[in-house]
């Protein structure tokens, strides 16, 4: 008998709980449902999930504050589901812990993407076993060299400069997940770092322009307009 | 859409900010210095109440409230009483004109500020009522794009429940139409909330630079998702463009215009470009599909269009909503958006100023 990932799936709305369960129970995870933040909070201690699906409109508390707690204590991966469309919600969520958002409403395929995503995350301790065990990072054609401090695209080294580099480092780090502007800015230029974000629009633009074939269809490099870029992980 | 009902208490008496402050401030410092002037160029007497007269007036026409009118009166006053007027440096209550300066001004600023006010109701009133119509306009438009599909939501989910019978064919295509409605309907409500989020006056929304490259590349990857069988190309400058929009808002003009050329041209092929012109971002969604007829370019965006029957449309559905959204948000960025139709297809072309 395998063991199976077992994911918590905080949701009040019954429908919504039912085919978020019925499509992860379809792939083979595990289930359990919580209705509540009090509820989430201590099944998360009573049955250890691997992974949690937190809606941010719980009926007992806000969805940031049971992130909040959580982070206390845990990093365990939260997937964050909200109606909440406007984008510094999900900047907020991010940046409160939160290892991926998605907005209702949400197809399955992206559903299970995000999941599988947020779980490799979890199975060593810095977020991509790569690079703990060689030291690189590879998705399709593009490989981060993290002990030369360079980036090879189909074989060829792409020339970044130190600044690019350490973005498409980052990104590198936590593979598949959205990275907020700010979170980029303050790892890359230190937390006082003014000036809006447009000395990062133009380092990515310059990093597209070296490692994907038509910067405008972007096979590695996506933007989250409004929240933040992702590193594909060949999804 | 926000239903925002004008309150009883929105324009207050006396309201303060640092802009009326500072105009107030400057336009009483130029009458002082005004009055200095011409005491040192000779003029003896009398010059006083007329400038503070023109001041007050200014100051109670250019500021709102009663708040800084009053003050300037106040300050005029004093000046005119203490320092321009002999004695020089001292009040003088018993001086003859000085009831009547004191009356004079107020008077001036009691007038102009209520006759500001006025002006500024009859204004909003005016925009008030152009908000109400596009409301109108709206809320017909969308109760007609929101009942359609929903019709057909409850109909096939009733159809399956109702008839276990049904071979997987057909179980398999209401269970498709169920989906395209919905998705119909997610843009629906995507649409409303940009219209959220311009807000009501049309100068409320938050323009930053933004690279236009990546809100294609967003839109594009989106709509690949949900039309696989739908080509799009992006091409962008070699050289990075930065142009100050609201990124989501503009996401949205693309989404919509990708949809119209899937649904509403049938199209194959889809080509999204970017280019910059002397002053302005080019933006144009080329596609291979129905076309628009000719006998509809003209108020395409409107938000009146009646779906289209006959061939190459497929007539059930309004394309006027997601269009005059487009032309809304366009116009918000102060750019401008126009249909062409070309020998195979279609073309919508928006354009967006440059600078801020």
């Amino acid at each position: 008998m395998t063991i199976k990932e077992k994911i918590l799936v905080a949701e009040d709305e019954k429908n919504i709980a039912q085919f978020i369960a019925a499509v992860l129970n379809g792939q083979g995870y595990e289930t359990v449902l919580a209705r509540s933040g009090g509820e989430t909070l201590s099944m998360i201690s009573s049955h250890c999930p691997d992974l949690v699906i937190l809606d941010l409109g719980l009926p007992d508390m806000d969805g940031l504050d049971v992130l909040a707690r959580l982070r206390s204590w845990s990093s365990l991966p939260v997937v964050v589901v909200s109606a909440r469309s406007h984008e510094r919600d999900k900047v907020t969520a991010l940046d409160a812990g939160a290892d991926d958002y998605l907005t209702k409403p949400f197809g399955t395929a992206e559903l299970l993407a995000r999941v599988r995503t947020a779980i490799r995350h979890t199975r060593t301790a810095s977020g991509n076993d790569e690079i703990a065990r060689e030291g690189t990072c590879t998705v399709g054609e593009l490989v981060i060299d993290y002990n030369r401090h360079q980036v090879l695209i189909r074989g060829e080294n792409a020339r970044l400069t130190l600044s690019e580099f350490r973005i498409v480092a980052l990104l590198g780090k936590h593979i598949g997940k959205v990275l907020t502007y700010d979170t980029i800015i303050r790892e890359l230029w230190g937390p006082r770092a003014g000036g809006g974000n447009q000395i990062l629009r133009v380092n990515m633009a310059n990093i597209r322009r070296k490692i994907e074939k038509n910067p405008a269809e972007p096979e590695y490099l996506f933007t989250e307009v409004g929240v933040g870029y992702r590193l594909s992980d060949g999804e | 859409m926000r239903f925002r009902f004008q309150k009883p208490w929105a324009s207050p008496l006396f309201p303060t900010s640092r802009r009326d402050f500072l105009l107030t401030a400057a336009i009483l410092l130029c009458a002082i210095l005004l009055c200095f002037f011409l005491q040192n160029a000779g003029v003896i007497e009398g010059f006083a109440p007329p400038v503070f007269v023109l001041a007050v007036l200014l100051i109670s026409r250019l500021t709102s409230g009663y708040l800084y009118g009053l003050i300037a009166v106040l300050l005029g006053v004093i000046c005119v009483n203490f320092v321009f007027t002999y004695p020089y440096w001292a009040f003088s209550l018993s001086l003859a004109g000085y009831p009547l300066t004191f009356f004079t001004l107020l008077m001036v600023s009691l007038i102009t500020c209520t006759l500001t006010a006025q002006a500024k109701r009859q204004a909003r009133l005016l925009a008030e009522n152009e908000r109400e119509k596009m409301r109108a306009n709206l809320l017909r438009s969308v109760s007609h794009d929101i009942r359609t599909p929903l019709t057909s939501i409850v109909g096939s989910a009733s159809a399956l429940l109702e008839n276990p019978g049904l071979s997987q064919e057909e179980q398999q295509a209401l269970l498709r139409s169920t989906r395209e409605e919905a998705q119909w309907l997610i843009q629906v409500v995507e649409n409303l909330l940009s219209i959220t989020r311009m807000g009501d006056e049309q100068a409320s929304i938050t323009k930053e630079p933004e690279a236009a490259e990546e809100v294609l590349e967003a839109a594009a990857r989106k709509f690949r998702r949900r039309f696989p069988q739908v080509t799009v190309t992006v091409s962008v400058p070699e050289e990075l463009l930065l142009v100050p929009m609201d990124p989501i808002l503009v996401e949205q003009v693309l989404a919509n215009l990708l949809e119209n050329a899937a649904v509403h041209g049938r199209a194959s092929h889809i080509a999204l470009s970017l280019e910059k012109t002397s002053s302005r971002a080019r933006f144009s969604v080329r596609d291979d599909g129905g076309g628009i007829p000719k006998s509809q370019l003209p108020g395409l965006f409107d938000g009146r269009l009646k779906p289209r029957q006959g061939p190459g449309g497929d007539g059930k559905r309004n394309m006027g909503l997601g269009l005059s959204v487009c032309r809304a948000i366009v116009r918000a960025h102060g750019g401008s958006i126009e249909a062409r139709s070309r020998e195979q297809g279609a073309e919508i072309l928006f354009f967006l100023p440059l600078s801020a």
